[in-house]
Order: C-alpha cells, then structure tokens, then sequence
C-alpha cells in the first residue's frame, strides 16, 4: 500500500552499489546566538529503519528535525536524505513530516487542507480523489474531512498532521513528538500505524521524549541531552548493556560490602538487599559460592534488567550534573 | 507556485476578506456617484443662473473651464480615496502574508513540501497582486465611468492612470511583503504604517516646495523620501494623466500653470522616477527571497 515509483526504483538499483542511508549526518551542528541547540550530531539512518531520537524537552531533537527538512539551516557539518541536501526541494517529494506543534491553517478544512499538500507534493487530481479519503480514514477521521480544522479538537489536529504526513507515499516520515495530544488508544494508533509503515519498508524517524512509544516500535534510537547524543544503538543492546543483581541476605556489614565490590559496584543498600551493577551477570554463580562460604545466608539473587527509562535517566541525569 | 496562488486566494475568501472588500468599495462608488451626479448637476444649474462664480485669483474662467476644473477636482479626489484605500490594503496584505504563517508554525508543514522559498514567496505575492490589481481597476474604471457619464469627463490618459495607480499597490505590497519575511507582524504593521505616513508627508513637503517661489530643500527632501518608498510619487504621476489635456492648457492660458491641489501634479512624473518605482518591486522581491531563503523557520 505504500510502496512508491523512487523506492521500486532505489530497490531494482540497490545492487549496483552501497544503499543510500535514508538520513546521514555528519557533525550537524547548530546555535541560535549564543545558545547551542544543536553539538554535533553524526548519524545514520538506514533504509526501512525505525529510529527513536530520544530526549528531554529542549535537547535539540526538533532543532535536528528542522535541520532534515531543510526549515532551518545547521551552523556546522551536513545533512543528507537519500545522498541529497534537504534544502534541495526535489528530495523533499520522498519525505513527510508531522511538525512538532502541528498547527495549520484553521480556515481550511481538513479536506481543503489535505488537497493543497497533495498538489504540493505533485499528486494529480485521481490521485488526489483517492488518496485523501484513504489517509482520512488511516488515522481515523473518516467522514470528518469537511470540517474546518477551527472546529478539530488537538488530537483530531495530529491526527491530521499525521494524514498529510503519509499522503503523498513518502519514503521517510519524520514524526516530531505524534502522540503529544493523544489519549491512549490514539497513541496505539499511531504505533499501529508506524508498525504498518515499517512493515512497508517506510523509513520511520521519531522524536519522542515518550519512552513506551519508542521501546515499543524502534529498532534503533539515539538518546540525546543538550544538544549532544549521548547513547545510541539497538534498543536491546542499550537497555541491556548495564545490569544489576540484587541480592537479599541475613545481614549486610561492612566485610559483606567489601567482599561483594570485587566483583561489582555497589548501587544501592537498602536494610538486608544489596543492588550490584555487574558487567555481567555471570558473575552471580561466584558470588553465591563466596558468599555462602563466607557464612553468609543468601535468601534470594536476582538480576534485573534495566529498562530504557533507567538508562535514560541515568545518562540525561548526568549531563545535566556536568 | 500556482498551487499557493491558488491557496491565498481560497484564504481571502474563506477570511471574509474578498467579500468585505467588494461590499465596501460598491459602498464607496455608490456615494461617489451619487456625490458627484448631485454636485455637478447643482454647479450647472448655478453657472446657468449666473448665480456662481468660479475661478482663481487671475481671473474668472468661463464656465465650460469651471465645470471642467470642478469634475477634475472631483474626479482626482475620488481617485485619491480609491489609491489611499488600495495602498493601505496593499500593505495590511502584504504584512499579513508570510510572519503570521511563521509566528504561528503553519508554515512549517508548507515548506516540508518539495516547495522552494522563492516559490512560497512568488505564490504570495502573485495572489495578492492579482486581487489588488482588480481592486484598483474596477474600483478606478467604476469611478471614471460614473464621470464620464454625468459629466463627459475624459481623463488624459486612462491607461496611464490605472497603470500608474496599480504600480503603486505592487510597490506597497512588495515593500511590505519584505517586511512580512524579516519582521515579526506587529512591528511590520508600524514600520510600514509609518514608512507609508512619511512618504504621504514626504509628498506635501515636495508640493510647497514648487509653489512659487520655490524652495530646492523641500523639493529634494520631498524626493529622497520618494525613493525611500515611491508610492507618493506614483500617485502623482497617475494624477497628472487624470487631468483632461485642455484644462492644463486652459489653467497656464489663464496664467496660473498650476491647478494647486495638494494630493495631484500637473507635471509627469520624472523618467527617473518612474524607472526607479518600475525596478522597486522587482528588488524588494528579490531581497525578501534573499532574506527568506537564510532565515530560519
């Protein structure tokens, strides 16, 4: 269903060399005066990835989505979309974009609003016919495009917002924060439909500080905190990479503490339970045998798994610290 | 670009905009006809009974010459009110045409398109000319026509007229859409108000400065105003071809050389002058692209 003459044709050429990333950049950087939004920003996205961009409000995630979209220009490095300067208004045909603050021209209707992007974005009159009340009814505004978008409470806004951005087929969408004025079955909306987009091969590029939304759907993300990315990867490897064991004992005195930091940091001691960050949790079957050997009665060890929001707490956290 | 031709034009419609405008200016003919019809006719009758006397200090005119002058004076008074209703739309349009669409972040989703600024800009400016323009030709044609029937006035030149006074609108709309891409909307609205309030007195200053016995100060500051924004100036040199060629003869026969209004000239507007309003569009757009194209959104 989403399938579009450039990406049938980008696919019968792949063989003949290296893919084109969908979106690379390299040392993106950008100030507003004196205040840098925007450090120095390397990544890459590969085609029919799903990637989260991760942050707290204001670490420069809108500022780097405008930077792809050609709406503000970087101070330093460069942006590419499919090998291409986003500036250059021909790429932009392959790309949608749902803006952060979603805000349209309110006299229009949903519609009327949806006709003009389509002419933008080179869509002829049957196209156009065809296509709108299908992206109406895709994000759930099935019969609600004759209303002038005045009348549309927010969530019907971004619904919209999201309709104009997959009208034209596009090859990458950027969606700045999409489910900020959802309820919640607007939200398993949006990931259904980001799940369909993949699915289809579609280049998904999220902004989110909603770390559920992103752990659900991304493959990859890349946590960023003042302007610099400070974590990146898959998600599995990221929320993995440090892990803690917890340990509950009869009793925990200074010996315990100094026998158990041989073999990781301790993180927390609250009563009788000591959480250990491990480098790996291998380390647990040696622990038990020392510390049982030691006169130790060990009542439970367990690993825990740390989520995505510990980690990024813990890494935003920092930078702040800094 | 057509696509946001078309689009500006649909938002004037759906803003009330069109539909104020054509109400109010039938509103305004309605009274200039009618102004006029009651006014002439009454001089007529006057001039018939030998009652009024009309002329300059040099001497009475006939009253062919009086009903003549008193329709010219007419005639450019209404024209005065139609530019002077153009030129303010000209420029509440212009500043209201691209920072309303960046304060607000309508824009943002527009020029993720494949869109280029310069075509963003051109689709602005062409929509707003084109209805500018049939404001100011149906409004200006409404009135030389409610003349020419009441009282056969034949203005000089009517091309040059209506294609003077449309030159105006564009000089405004341009200046004030270049204010519109650098300037937030409020601080537009006063720059180009005050711009347009000094170029208005910038015009009466140039006037006293030719009566006799003349003084170049007034003239030449008159003139730097006039190429800072030559509006003022394009006026006038559409009033001039508003005069009918005989009442210029008549009025220097009768040894004035001057009808004196203060909002029309009887002297064409310098070659200068008019190539200089001619390129003002043009490089007002080009520095709104200019400016657009760097600016961050």
């Amino acid at each position: 269903m989403w399938r579009t003459a450039s990406a049938e044709r980008d696919a019968s050429i792949a063989g003949t060399g290296p893919p084109v990333p969908a979106i690379a950049t390299s040392s993106l950087h950008k100030a507003f005066g004196r205040r840098v939004a925007l450090h120095d920003l390397t990544l890459q996205v590969g085609a029919g990835e799903v990637f989260g961009f991760l942050g707290p409000n204001g670490a420069g995630k809108t500022t780097a989505m405008k930077i792809l979209l050609g709406l503000v220009h970087p101070s330093g490095g460069q942006a590419l979309l499919f090998g291409r300067p986003p500036t250059e208004p021909a790429v932009r045909h392959r790309v949608g974009y749902l803006p952060e603050h979603f805000r349209f021209q309110e006299w229009a209707t949903g519609a009327e609003l949806l006709d003009f992007h389509g002419r933008l974005s080179g869509l002829g009159r049957a196209e156009r016919a065809e296509r709108i009340p299908e992206v109406l009814e895709r994000v759930g505004l099935a019969g609600r495009g004759g209303e002038r978008v005045r009348r549309y409470s927010k969530g019907m806004t971004q619904r919209l917002g999201l309709a104009l951005a997959i009208l034209h087929r596009p090859d990458l969408v950027l969606l700045d924060e999409p489910t900020s004025a959802l309820d919640p079955v607007g939200r398993r909306d949006v990931r259904g439909l980001v799940r369909e987009l993949a699915a289809a091969g579609v280049t998904v590029f999220l902004n989110s500080h909603l770390l559920t939304e992103v752990e659900v759907v991304c493959d990859r993300v890349a946590i960023v905190s003042q302007g610099r990315v400070v974590a990146g990867g898959p998600l599995d490897d990221l929320a993995g990479a440090a892990t803690q064991l917890r340990l509950l004992l009869d009793r925990v005195d200074a010996d315990l503490l100094e026998l158990v930091g041989r073999h990781g940091e301790v993180a927390r001691v609250d009563g009788t339970a000591v959480t250990l960050d491990v480098d790996s949790l291998d380390v647990a079957a040696d622990l038990a045998t020392v510390l049982v050997g030691s006169g130790y009665r060990l009542y439970g060890l367990v690993p825990v798994q740390r989520s995505l929001e510990d980690v990024f707490v813990d890494l935003v956290g920092e930078v702040r610290e800094r | 670009m057509l696509v946001v031709a078309r689009w500006t034009v649909l938002e004037a419609r759906r803003r009330k905009l069109l539909l104020a405008g054509v109400v109010l200016s039938i509103a305004f003919v309605v009274v200039f006809a009618l102004a006029f019809t009651l006014l002439y006719h009454n001089q007529q009758r006057g001039l018939q009974t030998g009652e009024a006397q009309m002329g300059g200090p040099g001497g009475a005119l006939a009253p062919r010459e009086t009903l003549l002058l008193m329709s010219t004076i007419l005639v450019v008074l209404g024209l005065y009110g139609v530019q002077f209703l153009a030129a303010l739309l000209a420029l509440f349009l212009g500043v209201a045409s691209v920072s309303p669409e960046v304060d607000s972040g309508t824009l943002h989703a527009v020029l993720a398109r494949p869109l280029s600024r310069l075509e963003y800009l051109l689709g602005r400016f062409l929509a707003l000319a084109g209805m500018l323009i049939g404001y100011v030709v149906v409004m200006s044609g409404a009135l030389l026509l409610t003349a020419r029937i009441v009282a056969g006035y034949q203005a000089g030149d009517t091309t040059r007229v209506v294609g003077l006074m449309i030159l105006q609108v564009l000089v405004l709309l341009a200046v004030s859409l270049l204010g519109s891409t650098v300037l937030p909307t409020l601080a537009n609205g006063i720059v180009m108000l005050a711009l347009f309030g000094l170029v208005w007195l910038g015009g009466i200053v140039q006037f006293i400065g030719t009566i006799p016995p003349g003084n170049d100060l007034m003239a030449n500051l008159g003139t730097a105003v006039s190429l800072l924004l030559p509006a003022d100036a394009v006026w006038r040199g559409a009033s001039y071809h508003l005069m009918p060629p005989s009442l210029l003869v008549a009025s220097s026969l009768a040894g004035q050389g001057n009808i004196e209004l203060p909002f029309a000239s009887t002297a064409p507007m310098a070659p200068a002058m008019l190539a200089w309003a001619l390129a003002y569009p043009a490089a007002c757009i080009g520095l709104a692209v200019a400016a657009f194209r760097r600016r961050d959104l």
